[in-house]
């Protein structure tokens, strides 16, 4: 285990030569041992291309590379810290709520539009996510943050969920989503429920919901 | 006091409140009997009973002040409750946690310390910003996210440090492996490649423990007074006999100094 969460906003980190971890810059709240924090200039992995294309796309989080032999403590900003586990799937989260990962996790950018054209973009804008969202792929741990605790909700083909697109921190997994809508008159007049805009998540996977609509 | 799913909020009267603990993370029962607590202003949520509050350096409170409480230029952010009943502290939905010192010494930084026994002596550290508590009783202090225990040697990032005990005082740490070199060099000077935020840490070694909160976001600050001018004295503004760098910050290897402050870098 990568992560040990000491509590629900801390977590601890081991640290071996030759397996780095990413972290947010300014993430760290202490450390053991020789670990050195470089900052990243291209903001993750891959070459200058895959910098350029998180430029872009605006999910260019300052990152650092933690690396060295020893255990770091990471926390930010008194945010609830979620570990999630890959092997193998992707994880599709915003790059701003990412905390920490592990180097051997490949490091992506996806265009919100590649899943469900226009819609997938219009998607992107409820939820806060942009046009485009971060994937991580492989197997390794992801520790991201969140405002609240955070529930895992899983996904299996019966049973779609349906989120709310500002509780909405991360999922993995095959999931299709889509955004559904609920607009009637009361929401022209302005007395909606509040609840017109929903995600709903088919497919079979996890999605992880914050408790809180409140976005980082 | 059990919470069953679906039961509401547990309803506390004068006789199920804890004494002289928590009633949940947010939330400090003290429970007095005659006896007294210093408390910064503000901190008390409620009571029961008839408990005063004092300001320190009211007249009769003066021979407390000069056992218990020993930095005269805070004063004003204290009372003293005095009487018998039970009382609630608490601090803007911040984690409050009481712990026990037994004839030992504990740093804290000011802003996260809400109350405490006289039995116990308050002290402002040679840290500016920081109080040192030293004696034998029970103080009460306040966190963002749960307090976590760690043993030196270890380094700490500044805004994450609620403080330490039995520790020697803490040193600054600056990494220079990543401030030296040629890229350390073109950082200094450019600006670009970024800064990791992690370049400056407190470090701690030999024996003790220190205490962490569980994120960056600090607690507002309460003044702990000014120090005594006087030369030696950290932070008193006495300038020291014989050479010293003209700034206050230490130059490194590789910065500009002056220069490169003007501009921003």
């Amino acid at each position: 285990m990568t992560f040990r969460e000491l509590n629900s906003k801390m977590v601890e980190a081991t640290v071996v030569p030759g397996r780095r971890l990413f972290s947010q810059r300014g993430a760290m709240l202490a450390y053991r041992g020789e670990v050195s924090f470089t900052p990243n200039m291209s903001g993750g992995q891959g070459g200058l291309m895959s910098m350029i294309g998180r430029r872009v796309a605006n999910e260019a989080t300052p990152l650092m590379t933690v690396e060295g032999s020893g255990t770091v403590l990471f926390g930010h900003g008194g945010h609830h810290i979620q570990v999630i586990n890959l092997s193998g799937e992707t994880l599709y989260v915003e790059a701003d709520r990412l905390l920490a990962f592990e180097g051997t996790l490949e490091q992506g950018t996806m265009f919100m539009g590649s899943q469900g054209g226009v819609m997938g973009m219009v998607r992107g804008q409820v939820s806060g996510q942009g046009l485009f969202t971060t994937k991580l792929k492989g197997s390794g741990a992801v520790a991201v943050m969140a405002h609240g605790g955070v529930i895992e909700l899983p996904i299996t083909p019966q049973r779609p969920v349906h989120v709310d697109p500002q509780a909405y921190v991360a999922h993995h997994g095959d999931v299709r989503n889509k955004l559904s809508t609920a607009l009637g008159w009361r929401d022209m007049v302005g007395r909606g429920s509040g609840e017109a805009f929903q995600l709903e998540l088919s497919g079979s996977g996890a999605v992880y919901v914050q408790a809180s609509e409140e976005k980082l | 006091m059990s919470h069953y799913p679906g039961a509401g909020p547990t309803v506390h009267d004068p006789t199920t409140l804890p004494r002289d603990d928590n009633v949940n993370n947010y939330t400090f029962c003290v429970e007095l009997k005659g006896s007294q607590w210093f408390l910064q202003k503000g901190k008390m949520i409620a009571y029961y009973g008839s408990i005063d509050f004092n300001g320190v350096g009211h007249g009769r409170l003066d021979r407390l002040v000069r056992t218990s409480f020993h930095s005269p230029l805070h004063a004003s952010d204290w009372v003293v409750a005095e009487g018998s009943g039970k009382m609630l502290l608490a601090d803007r939905a911040f984690d409050v946690n009481s712990y026990d010192l037994e004839n030992g010494n504990l740093t804290i930084r000011s802003g996260n310390l809400l109350a405490f026994q006289p039995s116990l002596a308050l002290k402002q550290s040679i840290v500016p910003g920081f109080l040192t508590l030293i004696g034998t009783g029970k103080f009460v202090a306040a966190s963002n996210g749960p307090v976590v225990f760690m043993e030196p040697p270890i380094r700490v990032d500044p805004q994450a440090l609620v403080g330490w005990a039995d520790c020697p005082s803490p040193c600054h740490h600056y990494d220079h492996g990543y401030m030296t070199g040629l890229m350390g060099g073109l950082r200094a000077m450019t600006g670009l490649g970024g800064a990791s935020g992690e370049e400056h840490q407190f470090e701690f070694v030999g024996a003790g423990t220190v205490l962490l909160q569980s994120s960056e976001t600090l607690m507002a600050e309460q003044a702990t007074g000014m120090v005594p001018q006087q030369a030696g004295v950290p932070g008193s503004g006495v300038p020291s006999t014989g050479p010293s760098q003209p700034a206050g910050t230490p130059r490194l290897p590789g910065q500009l100094g002056d220069l490169q402050r003007r501009f921003g870098l």
